[in-house]
């Protein structure tokens, strides 16, 4: 099931692509993942993320016009796309399947614990 | 910006981050990153290290840019294009191609021949499996006046080390005196080589064929042959154990072939015929061979080799030997002796520093001469080739510029470049190989003291050299082609399409300039000296004598049957005379006698021949008066007459020719002590001796005892001569003629080799080194002379190509073409006849101080000789200049002019 393949690290940064909305470019989303997860995110990490998801196509990008506050380079902001919908969709239906199969027992601490 | 300006992202992880990110993403995550920067900066927190630290974080895979090299992973396509523009290129400028193609061979060729010797030198006593522990001891010798290295030691020395010291494995020690006939049913050979230990085959790893190893020199009279030499006295009979006659050696008169071992090879330090036994010394019948083994001071006759063990401290070893030798050293303080210990290694390269080598050797220093002469000779012609490149170059300005601006890359034009320079290279490399076998046999024959009279080098190429051949050639094409490429490919397009002229390649002209004229008097000078050496070598070997040397050969007498040898030899019909002498005229000094005149009063040196009663006949000596002999000395007879030159009448003053026949004289020479002879003869004067040897103008000719002479194997070894049989022949087919008198010799005398040799070439033999010297200094003269050419041409070219607009404006308003060539070529040849007056009363001084110092009788060098290096030079300069600004003046001057 190869389908839609979407890691964990990756499902975070579609996940706050789609709460920042029309905001999200490198800077905004690097510290959205921190302040909500209270989790340090390299610039490495997160830039390779999103190029690893606009070559799957879940994301697109475009740049804005160049802004002073970075000296005069432009922001690149990620939106999410149709298929990368899906994929978070599938994603998010594949896992709650899964947790309702778990039976009640096996989320018992004590047995786990023996 | 704001207030903060002064603080600005740290630059080289700004420059490092922008070299590796892919160019795709550079600006956003720059963008990025520079947004964090200036938030930390208003923060007050460390912004430079987080953004290096950032950067850092960001040099991961999917953020790198894809390497060149994989982008153009597939650049066989490129590589066909530059090979063929290449190749395009290299013919549509035949001419120029060919000119740097041959320039760069010809400088090539040296190095091959340096590889060559250099891997040859190197490889010596490589096939010894235990080399690296295997180490000689070696003597210092101070005695009054002077310090002595010798390579041998004494056999004390090596017994004490052998017993004392637990860290040497095995001992060796050989002597070099050993020569002898070996006899065996009538057949017999005559051996050199070396007397041994036991342990020879132990420590050294020559190949036994046959026979035990450990039990070969163990016992008395043992002998082990070189394969060849069996071969030569048994046949295909099996050798081992066989009992042979030794003559001709005080040691011993029995020995027994105890083994064959494979003939060594040519990369050996030692070279032998046989080996006898050492054990051998200890049943000599004389007295001093028995003890010389007990002898501390007998240094000189021993070569010590010892086996080490793995960790064995030389040092430790060496301060040793200074305890062992402290009492002989203190009871004779004026005649210390100090032992050292030499590594394998160097035998053979550091063949100065020690006197009796056992074999051949090679100078230390002479090595490092050759690669400084080597490396000179390559860097000037690689410094020709980028100077040739990128005068030419100019030419080439506007295809540089249409590739740069079809998207050639840098690196791609620099690849074109250095393809097309290793595609020359390996063209050159060819021609170089061809070179090489012209020079080969002039290297060979190379006059080398202290290669012992062994041929040391075979300087024949294999698959190993080849491959060296190719690296080294592509190294002279990195080196010659790095510039031109570096800087052609720098080129920007805007500039490549405008005026050549403006182009600036090369700065230092005068450098250059300089550089050239010192080549050309170099090649002026070599010119001359090969000319003129040459001119001396043709004058020696045409020098009349004052006797005839022609189609007389010459044959060494060494067995018993002489007259029979002669008789037989007498018979032959191409054989028109025959006589015996003691010495070969002309070649050599002559023996020396002195002469007493009757009464006493005058003594002078005289130089001497014994010779029998058809001598003087066959030399055509003129016979002023008197007679010759009749015959030679037979043995009943005792020696009474003498035969004189004109120059010793005049020195003892004896009077006219007619006058003195029948005159008494007293003589001494190392035969006779103190006999009064008388005169029978006079001959003209005549040349005794080579051009290059000082000797008395005297001469006399006494009889030759009829059967003395026979020479002695000792003799042999010490290459002396004593007796000589020369033929005069008369025959259209020289080799049949030989090899009949070969066969009439092999069948009355089967020991000795048969030795002939025509008496002009024995005296061309003499002169051997100034032909070797001469063919060096001609090849070294042709080098430096294409070399320097190639200099002058790319100057030349490099001035008229950025001249051309001068010269077109010149044109326009009517300058001849004459008058262009002049123009142009003038500073040109004011260089070349620069380079003459330096290099003339150089040469002269050369020539006149070293190289043919040596000849008493010069030949007569005319003008023409001592203008020869610079006309020649002068001619070739001019016809370098001539082609290229000829060229140039011919051209349209509107084409040039046009653009403007």
């Amino acid at each position: 099931m190869k389908k839609y393949q979407l890691g964990e690290f990756e499902e975070v940064v579609m996940l706050t692509v789609g709460i920042l909305y029309e905001n999200a470019y490198g800077v905004s989303i690097k510290k959205e993942i921190e302040t909500r997860l209270n989790r340090k995110v390299s610039v490495g990490a997160l830039q390779s993320a999103l190029k690893r998801l606009e070559d799957k196509e879940y994301l697109r990008s475009h740049d804005s016009d160049a802004t002073p506050e970075r000296a005069g380079r432009p922001k690149r902001f990620y939106k999410i796309t149709a298929l990368g919908k899906k994929a978070m969709q599938y994603t998010k239906e594949t896992r709650n399947a899964m947790w309702d199969s778990i039976p009640d027992v096996a989320l018992d601490v004590k047995f786990v614990t023996n | 910006m704001k207030g903060n300006t002064s603080i600005a992202p740290p630059k080289l992880p700004l420059k490092f981050f922008r070299w590796f990110c892919n160019p795709e993403f550079t600006e956003d995550i720059e963008g990025d990153l520079l947004e964090r920067f200036e938030k930390r900066k208003e923060k007050g927190v460390a912004a430079k290290w987080f953004f290096t630290m950032e950067v850092l974080k960001l040099f991961r895979p999917g953020i790198i840019r894809s390497f060149n090299g994989i982008k153009r992973l597939n650049n066989y396509g490129m590589f066909k294009n530059h090979l063929k523009t290449s190749i395009r290129s290299l013919r549509k400028n035949a001419l120029f191609s060919f000119i740097n193609i041959v320039g760069l061979a010809i400088s090539m060729s040296v190095g091959i021949l340096m590889i060559l010797f250099l891997t040859e030198v190197f490889s010596y006593d490589d096939f010894h499996i235990k080399k690296d522990r295997i180490y000689r001891v070696t003597t210092h010798a101070k005695q009054p006046g002077r310090e002595l290295h010798f390579a041998t030691s004494s056999f004390y020395i090596g017994n004490e080390l052998n017993e004392q010291v637990s860290s040497v494995e095995k001992l060796l020690v050989l002597r070099e005196d050993l020569y002898a006939d070996l006899k065996i049913n009538e057949k017999a050979i005559s051996i050199t080589g070396f007397y041994s230990t036991a342990s020879f085959f132990d420590v050294l790893s020559f190949k036994l064929l046959k026979g035990n190893p450990n039990t070969a020199l163990a016992s008395p009279g043992g002998i082990v042959l070189a394969e060849s030499v069996s071969k030569k006295l048994f046949g295909n009979d099996d050798p081992l154990g066989q009992f042979v006659t030794v003559e001709d050696n005080d040691d011993f008169q029995k020995g027994i072939i105890t083994g064959i071992v494979e003939d060594p090879p040519i990369n050996s330090h030692l070279q032998f015929e046989a080996l006898v036994s050492m054990k051998t010394f200890e049943t000599s019948p004389k007295k001093y061979r028995r003890q010389a083994k007990y002898n501390k001071a007998l240094i000189s006759d021993y070569h010590v080799y010892l086996l080490l063990k793995e960790n064995a401290e030389i040092a430790e070893i060496e301060s040793l030997m200074v305890e062992m030798m402290a009492e002989t050293n203190s009871k004779w303080p004026q005649a210390s002796l100090t032992h050292f210990l030499q590594p394998m290694e160097t035998f053979v390269t550091d063949g100065d520093s020690y006197v009796r080598e056992p074999g051949p050797s090679f100078s230390q220093r002479l090595i490092y001469i050759m690669i400084g002469l080597t490396t000179i000779v390559l860097l000037s012609a690689c410094f020709n080739y980028t100077n040739l490149s990128l005068a030419r170059a100019l030419r080439r300005s506007k295809e540089i510029g249409i590739r740069k601006v079809t998207g050639a890359s840098r690196s791609q034009v620099f690849s074109q470049f250095m393809v097309e320079a290793v595609l020359l290279a390996l063209f050159a490399l060819v021609i170089s190989i061809g070179l090489f076998y012209l020079i080969r046999p002039g290297f060979l024959n190379l006059p080398n003291p202290s290669a012992k009279g062994y041929q040391m080098f075979s300087l024949n190429i294999g698959y190993k050299q080849l491959s060296y051949f190719f690296l080294f050639a592509i190294g002279i094409a990195g080196i010659a082609g790095f510039l031109p490429a570096l800087i052609l490919s720098k080129l920007k397009a805007r500039v490549a399409f405008g005026d050549a002229s403006n182009i600036r390649l090369i700065q230092g002209v005068s450098f250059r300039r300089i550089l050239v004229i010192l080549q050309f008097a170099l090649s002026i000078s070599l010119i001359m000296c090969a000319v003129l050496v040459h001119k001396q070598y043709q004058f020696a070997l045409n020098y009349d004598l004052g006797f005839a040397t022609e189609n007389i050969i010459h044959i060494d007498l060494e067995g018993d049957n002489l007259d029979l040898l002669e008789h037989e030899y007498a018979q032959l019909p191409e054989v028109i005379q025959t006589s015996r002498s003691s010495k070969i005229l002309g070649v050599a000094k002559a023996d020396a006698g002195i002469m007493i005149s009757e009464d006493r009063s005058d003594t002078i040196q005289v130089m001497l021949n014994k010779i029998d009663g058809d001598y003087l006949e066959m030399h055509e000596f003129k016979i002023l008066a008197g007679s010759g002999f009749r015959t030679a000395l037979r043995e009943d007879e005792r020696i009474r007459q003498i035969i004189v030159n004109e120059e010793l009448l005049k020195s003892l003053k004896l009077g006219s020719p007619e006058e003195v026949i029948g005159k008494k004289v007293w003589f001494k020479s190392s035969d006779y002590k103190d006999i009064s002879l008388a005169i029978v003869g006079v001959v003209k004067d005549f040349t005794s001796h080579s051009l290059t040897e000082e000797s008395s103008k005297s001469f006399a000719f006494i009889q030759l005892p009829m059967n003395q002479g026979k020479r002695t194997s000792k003799e042999r070894f010490l290459g002396r001569k004593s007796k000589i049989l020369g033929i005069k022949i008369r025959s259209n087919d020289l080799l049949t003629t030989i090899e009949k008198l070969e066969n009439i010799y092999r069948e009355i005398d089967p020991i000795h080799p048969f030795n002939a040799r025509f008496y002009d070439d024995e005296i061309a033999e003499t002169y051997k080194n100034y032909k070797a010297s001469y063919t060096i200094i001609s090849f070294l003269a042709f080098l430096a002379t294409s070399i320097s050419t190639m200099g002058l041409l790319g100057m030349v070219i490099f001035s008229t190509e950025s001249r051309m607009k001068e010269i077109s404006i010149r044109k326009v308003f009517g300058a001849g073409i004459q008058n262009l060539m002049l123009l142009l070529s003038r500073s040109f040849l004011v260089m070349i006849f620069l380079a003459g007056l330096i290099a003339i009363p150089i040469a002269h001084h050369i020539i006149n101080n070293t190289l043919l110092s040596n000849f008493l009788y010069q030949a007569k060098f005319t003008v023409i000789d001592t203008l020869s290096g610079l006309l020649f030079v002068f001619f070739i300069g001019l016809i370098t200049i001539g082609l290229q600004v000829r060229r140039v003046a011919l051209h349209n001057p509107s084409d040039i002019l046009r653009d403007e």
